[in-house]
């Protein structure tokens, strides 16, 4: 396995941080989406179809959460951007299923660590409490510099760490051909996820015709490809 | 005219950046909040004061939608409408900002814009499909927010009204049918697409995944998150993989 130069770890880095930051922090403009934050590591590592590959089996998950306020949801992105690394230059077909399982894994520790933030921020509230009786405008804007601090470190962490242990993977994995069906495996539960939250936010109204008026049109198209 | 708009729609753009349990969004509407009140300290510095201590008071929306209630809120302290009732006015935007905002972008404009996207990506448009997505979705995200900051400040008081009579409500409507749609179009796309060259033994292991994934979430409910299921199946597979090996 050819290891990967600095400038694009660098780059793989900032990028998978930035996916991390959008997913609460900043914007919010569709960059932490798995598909958003996989193709741009796939184009930063030349390779594209393994960042397509990634982003669409993954997105298929990600359709099911809904990121409202205090729940607590997974950030995709950094562990997102790892798991291209582990696919790239590999038979997709063999690797996929294993980066999907590590992309989850990472995911669900990226929810937790935004819910270890949010206690953190309310800790500074409790020490600030003085100043923001006194309505001080220089204790909020510390607080919401210190608040987009964390999350910054919070996002560098996951990423870097991610990117490490898929690193790591990549050198000591050996794919065979069994491991086609951890893909299969992980295709059908993408699908499964992806449907069942479809099914569930449609309802018994309108939304669920015009799911289901979805799927026979993508079914046809499907066969008559 | 209130001064200070574009700062604060800048710092709008990180509205959730101190979300605290205790607070939620309170201290990011406290910052946005301080450009435009900055007149005030002037004009009455003592309800400046109080503005700036109610500004970053418990707070929780949709974070695109949170510009109406930062404006109203602000146009109600130049308007010297009694303190008590402006943080009336706070607590009563809460829900329906949260509730519109998850309707129109949660749960309809992002799902719908990621499987046009993933629709795109299997019919071969490839990164030009993700990037027109990407484009347009940031391009009426930034419209909004600027938007709903804009007709906070014009009516104040009365931004109720002025949510119920503008373009929101519908458009959340029509957002949530758009997703229902494109969801149920990329599904069985999305599959062909993956599955594409797969052996016949991959293809049935996938479906039976499917019926087991739909079964589990139909018995367990919530319970089952997607994460979960993903992490007990695709797990179980790879431990068998090794296993046989």
């Amino acid at each position: 396995m050819i290891p990967l130069p600095p400038a694009m770890l660098l780059g793989l880095t900032a990028w998978g941080t930035f996916a991390g930051l959008d997913l609460v922090s900043l914007l919010q403009g569709l960059f932490s989406r798995p598909l958003v934050a996989a193709a741009g590591a796939g184009l930063l590592l030349n390779d594209p179809e393994a960042g397509l590959r990634v982003g669409v089996l993954l997105e298929l998950f990600a359709l099911d959460v809904l990121p409202v306020g205090a729940a607590r949801y997974p950030d995709y992105g950094p562990g997102v951007v790892a798991a291209v690394v582990l696919v790239s230059g590999t038979s997709w077909s063999q690797s996929l299923g294993l980066a999907t399982l590590f992309a989850l894994g990472w995911a669900a520790l990226g929810g937790w660590s935004l819910q270890w933030l949010r206690q953190a921020n309310g800790r500074g509230l409790a020490r600030n409490a003085a100043g923001l009786a006194a309505g001080d405008a220089g204790t909020v804007a510390r607080l919401q510099r210190e608040g987009l601090l964390g999350d910054l470190i919070r996002s560098l962490l996951l990423t870097t760490i991610g990117l490490a242990l898929a690193l790591l993977l990549r050198r000591h994995l050996v794919l065979t051909a069994r491991f086609e069906l951890v893909t299969a495996v992980a295709i059908g539960a993408g699908v499964a996820a992806a449907a069942g939250g479809a099914i569930r936010s449609a309802g018994r109204g309108a939304r669920l015709r015009w799911l289901l008026a979805g799927v026979m049109v993508g079914l046809l198209v499907a066969v008559l490809r | 005219m209130i001064n200070g708009r574009a700062r604060a729609f800048l710092r709008l753009l990180t509205v959730q950046g101190a979300w605290s349990f205790e607070r939620m969004t309170g201290v990011g509407i406290g910052y946005a909040a301080e450009p435009l009140l900055e007149d005030l300290k002037s004009a009455d510095p003592g309800r400046h004061a109080e503005a700036a201590v109610r500004s970053a008071e418990y707070f929780n929306s949709h974070p695109y939608l949170a510009g109406l209630a930062l404006g109203a809120l602000v146009r109600a302290e130049y308007d010297f409408v009694p303190g008590p009732q402006v943080a009336r006015l706070r607590a009563a935007l809460c829900s329906p900002l949260g509730a519109l905002g998850d309707q129109l972008f949660w749960i309809g404009l992002v799902p719908a814009m990621m499987a046009m996207a993933i629709v795109g990506v299997v019919a071969g448009l490839g990164l030009w499909s993700l990037i027109a997505v990407v484009a347009v979705y940031n391009v009426v995200r930034l419209w909004t927010g600027m938007w709903a900051l804009n007709t906070g400040l014009a009516t104040g008081t009365r931004v109720g009204a002025a949510i119920g009579a503008s373009w929101l409500p519908v458009a959340a409507g029509r957002a949530g049918l758009a997703a229902g749609g494109l969801i149920g179009l990329a599904l069985p796309l999305s599959a062909d697409w993956l599955l594409d060259g797969g052996s016949s033994r991959g293809v049935m292991l996938a479906v039976l995944t499917i019926l087991g994934g739909l079964g589990l979430g139909w018995r367990l409910g919530p319970r089952i998150t997607s994460v979960r299921f993903g992490l007990m199946a695709i797990g179980l597979a790879a431990t068998l993989a090794w296993g046989l090996g």
